[in-house]
């Protein structure tokens, strides 16, 4: 699936999320963990493991589910009932019985009632289970996504699982309607034989004799359908692809002038659309005919001829002529009912395969069973011999030895792909080592509740993220306990206090889709706020490497001194300055830590630190590995 | 209900299919209706009633029976020949104006101005595109066709059922009054239900979707717990919402079917009573309970019609809330091609304001020539982008005007406007398609060796040909293959290759790495000659050699010279230079000094 996606894993590729560069990278090759099924994949009718596993869930609503059922049950026995009364009616006419008559119409007025009833119980109870159980589904799966480790969501493209999470699950929301629907209908079809056999059986074998036939033509129908509903589903996913494309390339579009070209592009899959479900119709129109054909041979020749011969021979009465021909018009009812919702429960069957097939990844990062919480870090971290690798034999990580002492700064540097950003993600178990240990004031993180240690880290990817809401929501995210002080001291530390008041409604300012209202660097500074507000203990950063005017770029170097200050950080530096300030430098290259030490004691050593400072430093004046904003350091004088 | 005017109107313009569908669910009524009749004869040929003795079996002719048998055969066949004509005409009919709905707002969309895309979230665009559409669709199948095929059947049948018996014709009739009143109150009902559950819909996707693109945030800060709540909210209001408008939905077809049944009943029973009466013959009863059981579904129907009612108007005010939504960048109606422009912009007193409160934009001049480089200087909020933002009218500022070569670029047409303006934007967006598809995204003409051309002057051809597809290798959504350093260079092959004589350089260098950096500098400044280019300049190098430096500050040109003017002024370019700028100058030099001495990377 991600096909070209494993090309040329060197160092030049990295994903859009800069943060986790190192991560998506190797990522690419651990093709094996995503097998997840095409989504193009059709569905049998009926499947019975879905079947099986959407159960499950209607156990929470037993009660609701059981009243369903009952109702179902009732409504359908009136169904059938109801023709028949009518033929008891119509035998009293014959008898001139009026009495009897009356009595006929009050049962009558009574079923009537009783059936009303059972139809609309059913409508009450039915959806509060359908949705129950479609709320427990997304939910779950929602929650399942969260547990899912970064690595999955850079192998699988996020439309697919927005459209796993969203347009198939509203496809089981439609076909836990329809499976009812369909049950109630198979129920009233086998009601409908039995009350003809029950009336006369003669007869009734004559009238179904039609029905054999009748199947064998689904039968060599549905081969025609599954065709047309594969054509269909590959251009719908066509269609919203390229839809949801030109919305978010929209800027680009307009910049380009090709609004002509995609419409024309945009026409060709809209008129494969067409097409598809033209032909869709053909073949679901044309079973009328079929039906009608069949539907008049058993009226005609069932009814008519042969019922009228036995009726003139005394055999039957007219009133069970026409409760037949009732029947036989009640009787087509639920199969053509049945052959429209054929296709959509094969979809839906589909919808549920994939949706348990998410349900089912196994999370590669879980907390061991009984782990203890975490305590106040101190912020003390070691790298004990780690090693990291997402295929055995390609190592991402290699005999890592590194201590970090509480209230240190450390900054990591090396070329892309050395491994820099899986090294500093690894101690937020984002992964898990393969080799060796991480410990975090003498735990192995893997032996801690993770959300516990985690909450007590921060971490600053390299493009900041933000979510729709407003700033306050935005800087306080994961620490509701934060107050609003909190949360202004927050902004205030990183410099972001004065901007955000200038904003229409300062800290209750709702920010737009991912914050485009926000520059780059106003962006980063929220991210940078959002990460000290819990008083973390332990701070990792990502530095940006995209250009930030100037102004900003010296408020977030600015900002940077502050929240570094007293705790414990990592970062991954590409600013000369931050290389400058740290106390300890880590120099990695190909996955191996290969010198460490001050800037100084770096430089004099003449190794690999010593070259990149001499490229990066004479060229790029106080830009590391990339290029980005020209600030100098501050204070370069004394070089 | 002007909604349903105007989609009615769209559907219209396919009358021919529409006509052939309401010709041919008549003629299907009419088809159905006489089954029942021809039935009822074939009873009174069987039964002959006496209204004191019961009922006396007729002795009939077997080729009588096998002829009012073939007479229904042929009508159920003929009935199901027009069932055929006529659903595939409705869902033909459906299925195009859904097509062209797609094609309006997708091309509506991509004409709408920056301003309208910076407010829509691109889930809410997209359940427009899907949901909405559908339900217009229902609508036509459902509303245009299905409710007139349920009247016409409705009218027939109480038309027949009078012309025999006024009184059963009451009695049916009775509850018609019953289904109206449910009608109109489900439909306004179902109408706001309805909108209420698109609005939570959207709102939860959204939640989603930022979710899962930001996971690796939701990831570093352990804030899975806080996400579950947040979407848990969401799902639990969609559940009630959905619950609320099913069950509506619901219990209201179980009324339809009970009044139904109830006239059936009623039916029976009366009319039974009037047989015994001598009023009505058992033929003439049996026609009327057929006739009944063939309106079981229409009723049932009724629920579904008036359901796509209230969602049509729901959905297709939505709809055309987009398509009527006048683009605030609008074309003159005679506008000119603008050709090949030789670049000479000016911006005269130009003030834009996003909104009215707060101007964006005060009273900016600014002059450019052919082959000038003019940088633009700012801190974030100053106005930079805008000024960039103004030129290709992705916006239209509220005053001043904005001229090429001496005219308003009012008076071109957009597209001629933008064909002579290259952009190289911050956020580059990769299209899913193959390298050479987004090269080539602005000039489709463009041959293989243009493209390739264009790539190594972005530096871009070695690490293109490295791959194992070559140009063909497919980037997928948002690029997700590339590093941000081979996406900027591939959005600045794009613009190479459009070779525009307006430039404009957003951020354009950033996230590459050192060698790469300075080939693309090279090469920028290769492609800058004899065009008019404005950079948002964040660079000392491209700031000193920029011919014009705007200093931008809260909207207003604040300086405005060469660097040397402005270093003579001593204002605020000085103060950047001086403080921020100048330490980097010397860098440079060294920089220079050691590239003397080791030749170029």
């Amino acid at each position: 699936m991600l096909g070209s996606g494993g090309i040329g894993g060197g160092g030049g590729f990295s994903g859009p999320m800069g943060g986790v560069r190192g991560l998506q990278t190797a990522g690419l090759y651990a093709a094996s963990l995503d097998n997840l099924t095409d989504d193009n994949i059709v569905g049998k009718v009926y499947d019975n493991r879905v079947v099986t596993r959407l159960l499950t869930y209607v156990k929470s609503f037993k009660k609701q589910a059981f009243v369903t059922i009952c109702a179902v049950l009732l409504y359908t026995l009136g169904n059938v009932f109801i023709p028949y009364l009518a033929k008891e009616g119509i035998e009293a006419v014959s008898q001139s019985d009026v009495r009897l008559i009356h009595t006929v119409g009050i049962i009558f007025l009574a079923v009537v009632l009783a059936h009303f009833g059972s139809n609309y119980l059913q409508m009450v109870f039915m959806p509060k289970v359908g949705q129950g159980v479609l709320y427990l589904l997304r939910t779950q799966m929602f929650n399942h996504l969260q547990s899912l480790s970064p690595a999955f969501f850079h192998r699988t493209e996020v439309g697919r699982i927005m459209s796993r999470s969203q347009s198939d699950v509203l496809q089981l929301q439609e076909t836990f309607d329809l499976m009812v629907e369909s049950f109630a209908d198979l129920l009233s079809l086998f009601g409908i034989i039995a009350v003809m056999l029950f009336i006369d059986w003669q007869l009734a074998l004559v009238c179904l004799s039609i029905v054999p036939v009748l199947l064998l033509l689904l039968v060599y129908w549905q081969k025609f359908a599954r065709h047309s509903f594969m054509r269909i589903r590959r251009a719908v996913a066509m269609v919203n692809g390229e839809y949801n494309q030109n919305i978010t390339g929209v800027r680009v579009v307009e910049s380009f002038n090709r609004q002509d070209a995609n419409l024309r592009h945009f026409d060709s899959l809209n008129r494969e659309h067409l097409n598809a479900n033209l032909e869709a119709s053909k073949f679901s129109g044309g079973l009328m005919p079929v039906v009608g054909t069949l539907v008049g041979l058993g009226m005609g020749f069932g009814v008519v001829l042969v019922g009228g011969l036995f009726a003139a021979d005394g055999l039957v009465e007219w009133a069970v002529l026409v409760s037949f021909a009732m029947y036989i018009q009640r009787f087509f009812e639920p199969i053509r009912h049945l052959t429209m919702q054929y296709s959509q429960l094969q979809r839906a069957m589909a919808a549920g395969v994939r949706i348990f097939e998410i349900l089912d990844l196994r999370s590669e990062v879980t907390d061991r069973p009984g782990a203890p919480a975490m305590p106040p870090l101190q912020g003390h971290i070691r790298f004990e011999g780690v090693g990291f690798h997402y295929v055995p034999g390609v190592k991402v990580l290699d005999d890592i030895n590194v201590d970090i002492k509480p209230g240190e700064n450390v900054a990591l540097v090396g070329s892309t792909g050395a491994g820099k950003s899986t090294m500093v993600t690894l101690i937020h178990r984002f992964a898990d080592v393969t080799e060796g240990r991480i410990t975090v004031d003498g735990y192995d993180i893997r032996e801690v509740q993770r959300h516990s240690l985690v909450s007590q880290m921060s971490m600053v990817l390299q493009e900041p993220y933000l979510f729709s809401g407003t700033i306050k929501d935005n800087i306080r995210y994961s620490h509701e306990e934060a107050s609003d002080e909190d949360v202004v001291t927050a902004a205030k530390a990183v410099g972001a206090h004065d901007f955000i008041m200038g904003l229409d409604g300062g800290y209750d300012n709702v920010l737009a889709e991912r914050g485009v209202n926000l520059s780059v660097g106003q962006r980063q500074l929220l991210s940078f706020a959002r990460a000290i507000v819990g008083n973390p203990r332990v701070i990792i950063l990502d530095e940006a490497t995209a250009n930030i005017d100037t102004q900003t770029e010296l408020l977030i170097q600015d900002a940077l001194k502050r929240i570094l200050l007293g705790r414990t950080s990592i970062v991954i530096a590409h600013r000369l300055s931050t290389v400058r300030n740290a106390d300890k430098i880590l120099v990695l290259d190909h996955g191996r830590l290969v010198e460490t030490g001050n800037h100084q004691e770096l430089l004099k050593r003449n190794g690999v630190y010593a070259r990149l400072y001499a490229v990066n430093y004479g060229l790029h004046n106080g830009n590391w590995d990339t290029p980005g904003g020209d600030i100098p350091a501050p204070a370069p004088a004394g070089d | 209900m002007l909604i349903l005017y105007r989609i009615t109107k769209m559907a219209w313009r396919y009358r021919t299919r529409l006509i052939v569908a309401y010709v041919s669910f008549c003629c299907a009524i009419g088809f159905s209706l006489l089954i029942p009749i021809v039935f009822g004869k074939s009873i009174d040929r069987l039964v002959d009633y006496t209204p004191d003795g019961g009922v006396i079996g007729n002795e009939v002719a077997v080729a009588t029976l096998a002829l009012l048998a073939l007479a229904i055969l042929g009508l159920a066949v003929g009935q199901g020949i027009f069932d055929f004509l006529r659903t595939y005409s409705t869902d033909s009919l459906s299925q195009i104006v859904s097509y062209d709905f797609r094609n309006a707002l997708y091309d509506k969309l991509q004409h709408l101005s920056f301003a309208y895309h910076d407010k829509e979230h691109t889930g809410d665009l997209m359940s427009k595109a899907t949901s909405d559409i559908e339900a217009v669709r229902r609508f036509v199948a459902m509303g245009l066709v299905r409710s007139l095929e349920v009247a016409v059947r409705l009218v027939a049948f109480t038309s027949y059922l009078f012309f025999l018996n006024w009184e059963l014709t009451l009695i049916s009739l009775g509850c018609v009054p019953f289904l109206v009143f449910r009608a109109t109150l489900v439909t306004t009902r179902l109408r706001y239900m309805w909108l209420r559950v698109q609005q939570v819909m959207g709102q939860s996707v959204t939640v989603l979707q930022e979710n899962l693109v930001g996971i690796h945030v939701v990831k570093a800060f352990a804030s899975e717990e806080y996400e579950k709540r947040k979407f848990e909210a969401k799902a639990q209001e969609l559940r009630n919402e959905y619950y609320r408008s099913e069950r509506l939905q619901g219990t209201n077809s179980a009324w339809m079917t009970f009044y139904f049944n109830l006239a059936l009943g009623l039916i029976i029973w009366y009319g039974g009573w009037e047989v015994v009466r001598g009023d009505l013959s058992p033929g003439e009863l049996t026609t009327f309970v057929l006739f009944l059981s063939q309106l079981a579904f229409p009723v049932r129907m009724l629920s579904f019609i008036i359901n796509s009612f209230s969602r049509a108007v729901t959905s297709g005010q939505r709809l055309f809330e987009i398509l009527d939504m006048p683009s605030p960048v609008q074309e003159k109606e005679e506008a000119e091609d603008m050709g090949r422009a030789r670049g000479i912009v000016h911006f005269q007193d130009l003030s834009f304001s996003y909104d009215p409160q707060t101007p964006a934009l005060k009273n900016v001049n600014i002059a450019a020539e052919p082959g000038q480089v003019t940088a633009i200087l700012g801190a974030p909020g100053s106005g930079k982008s805008t000024i960039i933002n103004l030129l290709p009218r992705f916006y239209d500022p509220t005053q001043g005007r904005i001229t090429v070569d001496g005219r308003d670029i009012r008076d071109f047409t957009l597209e001629s406007l933008r064909h002579n303006i290259g952009m190289v934007q911050q956020d580059v967006f990769l299209f899913g398609a193959t390298i050479r598809d987004n090269i080539a995204y602005g000039s489709t003409d463009a041959s293989h060796d243009d493209v390739v051309a264009a790539a190594k002057v972005a530096q871009l051809h070695d690490h293109i040909m490295s791959l194992p597809d070559g140009y063909d290798t497919f980037v997928g959504e948002r690029g997700a293959t590339l590093s941000g350093g081979q996406r900027q260079r591939m959005s600045i092959a794009r613009t190479i290759l459009l070779d525009p004589p307006i430039l404009i350089l957003d951020d354009s260098t950033s996230s590459v790495d050192v060698e790469t950096e300075r080939l693309i500098h090279d090469a920028m400044t290769n492609v800058m000659k004899g065009r008019t280019t404005f950079v948002i300049a964040h660079r000392l190098s491209t700031v000193r050699e920029a011919d014009q430096i705007v200093v931008l500050n809260d909207g207003e040109v604040v300086e405005q010279g060469t660097h040397a003017e402005l270093m003579a002024h001593r204002g605020i370019y000085w103060n950047i230079y001086e403080l921020q700028l100048r330490p980097q100058e010397e860098m440079l030099l060294d920089a220079a000094l050691a590239s003397d001495r080791g030749g170029d990377a």
